[in-house]
């Protein structure tokens, strides 16, 4: 019997040119909570699908248990004693929340070729009653239910495999303070039985409460373990944001510079189930942040102003212009961007060509007498661009697809910048993209400030909403809690204060 | 995002799960009793039901393979072709060796056909649709080839002997279509393949990392279809006795009754298994139509019309709370 | 890096397919392919499938899909000729034609994008439903023809000239226009399309509203070609439109693979198949029928074969995205 359930040496992982693993070395302990913390993008979440035996790896040794381990699939994953809740793989939603604990699996309750539903559904139920969880309608479809429901129907399916090692990844963030309590609860059992929970959450205090240890990564390498009960949420941060924290990438002001003329007036914004009477201003100049936990409001801000979502109450006034955001054809029209969080689905067109990302917004504006397009101007606006923002590329016909993550970004935000803008919001911007990109979108940013456009910033990252903005909204619950200026309560012990 | 706002539809309250069975049910009746009375009585009149009762079973089983057709993701133009070329085999079978050459002729070429078929969905990867277009085109021309070949040049029809058309008259098809209900019930809804065919057509990417096989599914989904497209070919050729031959992609038509009966059945499926309601609604179009031709409504011009405007229809009550991206 | 541009494999294929085609047929037909008068008959033949494609293209560009041209035409074409004859003012079957089609069109539009039923399932059911009605009316009026005024629409001079300003036109506003390049964005990536801005639900609209406009003018010159009305105008012309479309290279997902040229290739394509086989003595229907489906299979294949490596493109972020989710596909 060896001592550690999982030990892992030399792993490597790459994706394209995106060198995911580095290197990396990680042990769990039997009985061990173990908490896997980093940035967006810094491999934490491949690494556990590569445990999980979602993808192989490319190089490294892996050990369950002591002995050689590399699994084929989930399901042989599955026979090793190790399971997943993946953070957004979801259910199937046509079919009953029963099947969809045991699906893949639904031979073991069939008989000459029939499934037995009522064994399937005792069985299930009693997964649900075996860890003190509540149980869902479980021959109700899945597609009608809360997400959070939802999530409890995974957690169920990855427990009824009886796992010796659960691989949770970012399951708190969808999950109400009672089930919360209650997963606890169950990672503290699972402690008491000797075995090993591996968890990943953006919630630094909540991992210091219930793991033993925590690893930091950042790009795709271990920095360094520490033990729970010695450690303080500021240190982690520290490991995980690493030396740059301080230093030049950001504003070096502590006082708002922002003009006095107001762009953006937004009273009493309602989206049901994302907003609740949210109201600000933005100002000339300025760069106004938000920030709060992903499921307090702050991206449905973006969406709202944008014209994406529908409000029930309240209304976005571009005050510049002396119109009223309702739509985003309005916003376009207007002088507004918008650089959406997620960049390969929601902001790029990720089999056209780089041309024709750099120019869609700003179609209107290039077309001559009846609508006419020059093609020499759409191909001098994406050159120049290209030039300007050095986007690392074979030229402006090559399609998106094959561009780094940092170049893709690079069109994403600076596509914007080819149009004379009023108003930009900015959600996540600097999201999955290495050290230098950041940078250099923190300069464009400042630019951008220079130039008198408003700036809404919506980050995940508190210290880049700390660095670059003017004023800061938290936003909690949907709403909006409190609101900093620059210099005046500006860290991030008063931000997280009022965050959670 | 915006998974947020689906609310939990009745909290799994036992007496909501029958009240729509129920109201539906009723509704069924009234409109019964409608065109009962419409039709001055003659509606629900026993010989009337029974032409309507022995024209429903083989578009139902169309409109069952088109429940596991869609589940993947095909739409399969060519199934009209494939009809016309089955009822073909069975009914020169039937001739020669009577009912087993009837079933058999049928069975054979249907599964046949359209496993050809998912063999090109799946490895060409072009657009089912489309490539069923294609497929169409040649099964016809294939038709109108082995029609050509045979002595009279402008016979376009192959007729089976009354003596074997048994099987597509009541009772036996009104058999086939209630042992057809249980068995494509149990399969659909209480076997591991049906629960995994499901799976692949809610959520591929799910079903793929829960260790499910894409491919055996995929082939699974072909033989299913292929049964259940075999036996729609003799019963048609049973029920109907003859079948003319089709071409220029006039084969297509074939299908639209039974993509009508399934986009009604895929409507209120959340409500009644859609296995179920594949039949009921089967039974409502085709009262529909009845009670049109009572009406004196013409058919194959003004009907068809209400078979376009009844999918329209029923296309927009479906679609009515769908937010995504739809094309 | 050099900043040469690259053609790709796959937008070779429609054009290597088009000359493959013509040669193979121009030597099976001992040269009779290159004659003027072939030459002739093969745009002739071409114009209908051209003009109603021009307008499809816009939908097929956007990833959806229009299967009821075909019976728009012969709405349109019906209902036009039907009010010139009745009102004896023979120049009113061209904008009655074109009104039909512009309102079939529109209310096609409304129910894609705004009730959201999918393009497919809606246009097979138009195309079930109005072919009912248009053999319903026929069998009350029957058929028509061309007025004597307007006789001249039948000379192909005239149908040339109108064609080529038509094409001119749908090759300006595709390839030109922000109607074209929002179509593209659309079919490339909706969700993207909406985050940016563009009008998603007006140009869905516009789109099938183009579409049913040149069905209208399609009607136009297929009672020309006639000479007035049949029974079974326009049939299968929507099968035939998508061929051509997806024939000249188009993916069905649309985006910037939609292009104008590719549907004058395709088009001409299937036409030199139907034509080429008439000139070599098999026009029998079963044979050219079988011969163009199996051409269309492998044209189709080699297309997204070639395709094929843009469609897995590398994800920076490992995660696995929930895409994957087109029913009619």
């Amino acid at each position: 019997m060896a001592e550690n359930i999982l030990e892992i040496r030399g792993l490597n992982k790459h994706f394209g040119p995106t060198h995911a693993n580095k290197n990396v070395d990680f042990t769990v302990k039997k009985g061990e909570i173990h908490g896997l913390i980093g940035e967006n993008g810094s491999g934490k979440s491949t690494l556990l699908s590569q445990i999980a035996g979602l993808y192989r790896r490319d190089s490294g040794e892996m050990f369950v248990d002591g002995v050689p381990y590399d699994p084929a699939n989930p399901i042989d994953a599955n026979r090793h004693g190790i399971s997943m809740v993946m953070q957004e793989l979801g259910v199937v939603g046509n079919l009953p929340a029963g099947v969809n604990v045991f699906l893949g699996r639904t031979g073991q309750f069939s008989r000459f070729g029939i499934v037995n539903m009522r064994k399937m559904r005792r069985e299930a139920q009693a997964q649900f009653e075996k860890w003190d969880l509540d149980v869902p309608p479980l021959n109700q479809m899945t597609d009608g239910m809360m997400i959070e429901s939802r999530k409890m129907i995974e957690l169920a399916r990855a427990l009824s495999v009886d796992p010796q090692l659960l691989l949770l990844d970012e399951v708190t963030q969808s999950l109400s303070l009672n089930n919360r309590r209650k997963l606890y609860e169950l990672i503290r059992k699972f402690k008491d039985m000797g075995r090993s929970v591996i968890v990943i959450t953006h919630d630094i205090e909540e991992m210091v409460e219930i793991t033993d240890t925590i690893t930091v990564l950042r790009d795709g390498a271990v920095i360094g373990s520490v033990n729970s009960q010695e450690t303080s949420p500021d240190e982690i941060r520290m490991m995980m944001v690493g030396r740059e924290i301080s230093g030049d990438y950001y504003r070096a002001d502590m006082t708002p510079t922002y003009g006095e003329n107001v762009v953006l007036e937004v009273s009493d914004l309602t989206v049901p189930h994302e907003l609740e009477e949210v109201s600000f201003t933005v100002h000339e100049g300025e760069i106004l942040g938000f920030c709060g936990l992903s499921d307090s409001g702050i991206h449905a801000v973006g969406r709202a102003v944008y014209g994406l979502s529908k409000p029930t109450r309240g209304r976005v006034f571009l005050k510049a212009n002396g119109v009223e955001l309702t739509s985003p054809t309005t916003a376009l029209n207007n002088n507004v961007g918008y650089v959406p969080k997620d960049r390969d689905n929601e902001a790029l067109m990720i089999r056209a060509s780089i041309r024709d990302n750099f120019c869609l917004p700003s179609l209107t504006e290039l077309k001559g007498p009846v609508g006419y397009l020059r093609p020499g101007k759409l191909k001098k606006l994406a050159a120049d661009m290209v030039d300007s923002l050095s986007v690392k590329c074979t030229g402006i016909a090559q399609t998106m697809d094959a561009l780094s993550g940092g170049n893709k970004q690079k069109v994403n935000f600076g596509r914007w910048l080819a149009k004379d803008l009023k108003l930009l919001i900015l959600d996540c911007p600097t999201r999955g993209v290495d050290v230098g990109v950041k940078a250099y979108i923190y300069s464009l940013m400042n630019e951008a400030k220079a130039k008198g456009i408003a700036t809404i910033l919506i980050s995940d990252e508190l210290t880049e909403v700390l660095g670059m903005a003017d004023r800061l909204l938290v936003m909690k619950d949907g709403r909006v809690t409190r609101t900093i200026s620059r210099g005046e309560d500006f860290t991030e012990q008063t931000v997280i204060g009022v965050m959670i | 995002m915006s998974e947020k706002n689906l609310r939990a539809s009745g909290n799994g309250n036992r007496q909501n799960r029958w009240l729509f069975p129920v109201l539906f049910a009723a509704v069924i009746a009234l409109l019964m009793f409608l065109f009962n009375l419409v039709s001055g009585g003659a509606f629900l009149e026993m010989s009337n039901l029974r032409v309507i009762l022995s024209h429903i079973v083989y578009p139902s089983f169309i409109a069952w393979g088109f429940c596991f057709l869609f589940a993947c993701g095909y739409t399969d133009m060519s199934i009209g072709g494939v009809i016309v070329l089955g009822s073909f085999a069975s009914c020169i079978l039937g001739n020669k060796l009577g009912i087993p050459g009837v079933v058999i002729g049928g069975l054979v070429v249907g599964m046949l056909l359209i496993f050809i078929n998912f063999l090109i969905f799946t490895y060409t990867k072009i657009p089912s649709w489309i490539a069923g277009i294609s497929l169409a085109m040649i099964y016809e021309a294939i038709a109108v080839f082995l029609k050509m070949g045979s002595r009279t040049k402008a016979l376009v029809t192959a007729s089976l002997e009354k003596p074997y058309r048994v099987l597509g008259q009541l009772p036996w098809s009104l058999v086939f279509l209630a042992v057809g209900l249980v068995v494509i019930y149990f399969l659909y809804n209480r076997t591991t393949i049906g629960l995994n065919i499901r799976a692949l057509g809610g959520n591929k990417d799910v079903a793929e990392k829960l260790g499910i096989s894409i491919n055996k599914t995929l082939l699974a989904v072909g033989l299913i279809t292929g049964v259940l497209i075999g036996i729609a070919c003799f019963l048609q050729q049973s029920y109907a006795g003859q079948t003319t031959v089709k071409t220029g992609l006039t084969s297509i038509n074939m299908i639209f009754q039974p993509l009508a009966i399934y986009l009604l059945a895929q409507i209120i499926q959340k409500r009644i298994n859609i296995v179920i309601c594949v039949p009921i609604c089967a039974f409502i179009l085709y009262a529909v139509f009845n009670i049109l031709t009572v009406l004196g409504v013409p058919s194959g011009t003004l009907q068809e019309a209400f078979l376009g405007l009844f999918i329209v229809i029923f296309g927009v009550i479906g679609q009515r709370k769908v937010k995504g991206v739809v094309k | 890096m050099k900043n040469r541009k690259k053609i790709k494999v796959s937008e070779i294929v429609p054009f290597a397919a088009f000359v493959v085609l013509f040669v193979f047929f121009t030597i099976v037909s001992k040269g009779r392919m290159v004659s003027a008068y072939s030459l002739k008959m093969l745009l002739e033949q071409s114009i209908l499938t051209i003009v109603t494609a021009c307008g499809v293209l816009f939908v097929v560009a956007q990833g959806s899909i229009d299967l009821s041209v075909g019976v728009n035409v012969a709405m349109s074409g019906v209902i036009g000729m039907h009010i010139a004859a009745v009102t004896g003012v023979g120049w009113l079957m061209v904008p009655c034609c074109m009104l039909v089609g512009l309102l079939i069109g529109l209310l096609n539009g409304f129910l894609v994008s705004k009730c959201h039923v999918p393009s497919f399932t809606l246009s097979i059911a138009m195309l079930i439903g109005l072919r009912g009605i248009v053999n319903y009316i026929q069998t009350i009026i029957g058929i028509e023809y061309v007025p004597a005024s307007m006789q001249f629409i039948t000379g192909s001079a005239c149908r040339i000239i109108a064609f080529v300003v038509i094409a001119l036109i749908v090759a300006f506003v595709f390839e030109f226009t922000r109607v074209g390049r929002y179509s593209q964005a659309i079919g490339e990536n909706e969700t993207t399309a909406r985050f940016v801005g563009v009008p998603v639900s007006r140009m869905k609209i516009l789109a099938f509203a183009l579409s049913g406009l040149l069905a209208g003018i399609g009607a136009v010159f297929s009672v020309a070609t006639v000479g007035g009305t049949t029974m079974t105008m326009g049939a299968f012309l929507e099968m035939k439109v998508a061929m051509a479309i997806f024939f000249g290279g188009v993916l069905v997902t649309g985006g910037s693979s939609a292009r104008f040229y590719k549907v004058l290739l395709g088009s001409l394509s299937i036409t030199v198949i139907v034509y080429g086989l008439s000139l070599i003595g098999m026009s029998d229907s079963q044979i050219s029928e079988s011969v163009e489906g199996g051409l269309l299979l492998v044209i189709l294949f080699i297309t997204i074969l070639t395709n094929r490596g843009k469609k897995g493109w590398t994800k920076d972020e490992p995660e696995p995205a929930a895409r994957l989710k087109n029913p009619t596909e």
